[in-house]
């Protein structure tokens, strides 16, 4: 996803937001004990549990977006490469690429979205999520943004 | 280019490269191909304005038997969401009975049938050159309705009721002689004149451009459709006006489960409207250059234009690979297997 807001939160924060999010990284060795949330710039989040990371958008991003229509769900297998588009949604008339966030394997699709993509405006951050990905570098969960940040930067549109 | 500016905007104009694929022999397969090839690996990252029509029976840059065994009178083009799901918008039976091709688009949206009168305009805007629009589908639709298209079709009315008042006087002056006198005696009775009366019952029928829930409209009528696919930085506006059509190709579509609310039940027939009933110069084929025309001018109003020719837009695609090899790979725009 990418709104001028997220131009404005790319041009003027990102050093201080890498910096931020390794600061604040739950991790501990190579484990995540908990399950952690962090966000994209591009209005992706990630949720960890162990090294499988579930990848959804923002709530922010399905305001921004209106009435989902579809979601293009790839398949269990595929391989995901951080920043690369891995799958689309649809709103009315409008297609959206959505970028991964993390690098990985996916292991799990949502295919509930296939019949019911509503859930992702009705539940974007729960239920909604898109894909269950075994993460190829963990260490790339650490350069995501805090929930705290994300949300700061939305206030600051 | 002749076209007169009537800017007075004092801020930097987005700077555009303007291609005309009109004569060019490029079919709507390989248009799309092309415009996503533009739109996510232009190495210089430019700004678009594309027009062209559909010409289905070369396929210069993509030669595929599939093509060639098809019917040529048309194409069915889908939406990414719409082509996971032809048979709800399809009448899968008679597209199969008549071979007519399908393919699935990288935008959004539903599924429309193009042939070769269909006026097919695009648009694709880097959010560093268009600061001034959203990257959302209704902030990008309100932008070219309000600085494109409402001059297009202003221009284009324009043409229309000079045409018909032109076409009138002509009309008259090969009336008889007698008839001439009587209604030259009547009309001056009625403190009226032919001419006159006809272009005021000529404006009071063309209903005007408006942008009406997501679509394009003459009057109540939708006049063509649109679609977008918004990345990073970037997005994508394409509208197909509907210059004619058959009757017979438009009955491929069925009546879709979401409608917009002004459609109500309304058929096809009933809710599309041909741009050639309001704004027919003539011959067809000089409308069409007309609409390309006034929809140049306005684009040459709104942005900085540069004209880039088709071999060196070509040079993206030719990166990729090829046309052939960009479309079997990464390109989005895919044969539907019915």
């Amino acid at each position: 996803m990418a709104s001028a807001a997220t131009m404005m939160l790319r041009n003027a924060t990102r050093r201080s937001f890498v910096q931020m999010s390794r600061f604040n990284s739950p991790a501990v060795g190579s484990f995540r004990m908990l399950s952690s949330i962090k966000f994209a710039e591009t209005h992706e989040y990630v949720k960890v549990e162990g090294n499988i990371a579930s990848i959804g958008i923002s709530d922010h991003a399905q305001t921004l977006l209106g009435d989902i229509v579809f979601v293009e769900l790839p398949e269990v297998g595929d391989e995901i490469e951080k920043g690369e588009t891995f799958t689309s949604v649809e709103s009315v008339k409008a297609a959206s690429d959505v970028y991964a966030p993390v690098s990985g394997t996916i292991v799990e699709v949502n295919e509930s979205l296939a019949d019911s993509p509503e859930l992702v405006n009705e539940d974007a951050e729960g239920k909604a999520w898109f894909v269950k990905v075994e993460m190829s570098d963990p260490s790339e969960f650490d350069d995501l943004i805090t929930p705290e940040t994300y949300k700061a930067s939305l206030h600051e549109d | 280019m002749n076209c007169r500016s009537f800017s007075t905007q004092s801020k930097p104009k987005p700077k555009v490269s303007f291609l005309n694929l009109q004569g060019s022999g490029m079919s709507a397969i390989e248009r799309l191909c092309l415009e996503e090839a533009l739109l996510s690996h232009d190495p210089l990252k430019r700004s678009w304005a594309i027009v062209g029509t559909h010409e289905p029976r070369y396929n210069s840059y993509l030669p595929n038997p599939e093509f060639n065994t098809s019917n040529e009178s048309c194409l069915i083009i889908m939406g990414v969401g719409a082509g996971g799901k032809p048979d709800s918008l399809l009448d899968i039976e008679k597209v199969k009975r008549d071979g007519v091709l399908a393919v699935k688009r990288f935008s959004g949206g539903g599924a429309i049938v193009v042939d070769d009168s269909t006026l097919w305009t695009t648009f694709i805007g880097r959010n560093d050159d268009f600061p001034h629009v959203d990257p959302h589908s209704e902030s990008i639709m309100a932008w070219s309705a309000n600085d494109v298209f409402h001059k297009v079709f202003a221009n284009m009315k324009a043409d229309a009721l000079h045409h018909n008042i032109i076409s009138s006087e002509k009309k008259n002056m090969v009336m008889d002689t007698t008839k001439s006198c009587q209604a030259a005696l009547d009309n001056e009775t009625s403190g009226k004149h032919p001419t006159e009366d006809n272009s005021t019952l000529q404006t009071t029928e063309m209903p005007d451009f408006a942008l009406r829930e997501n679509d394009y409209v003459i009057g109540e009528r939708k006049v063509g459709d649109n679609a977008q696919l918004i990345v990073d930085g970037a997005w994508l506006h394409h509208t197909t006006f509907l210059w004619d059509y058959e009757e017979e190709n438009m009955s491929y579509l069925t009546l879709p489960s979401k409608r917009p609310e002004y459609r109500g039940e309304r058929d096809h027939d009933d809710f599309l409207v041909k741009l050639r009933s309001t704004y027919a110069l003539g011959d067809d084929n000089s409308s069409k250059r007309a609409f390309f025309y006034h929809v140049k001018c306005a684009a040459f109003e709104a942005f900085e234009l540069e004209e880039v020719l088709l071999k060196d837009a070509m040079k993206v695609v030719d990166d990729l690979g090829g046309m052939k090899a960009w479309f079997e790979g990464g390109c989005r725009t895919k044969i539907l297997d019915l």
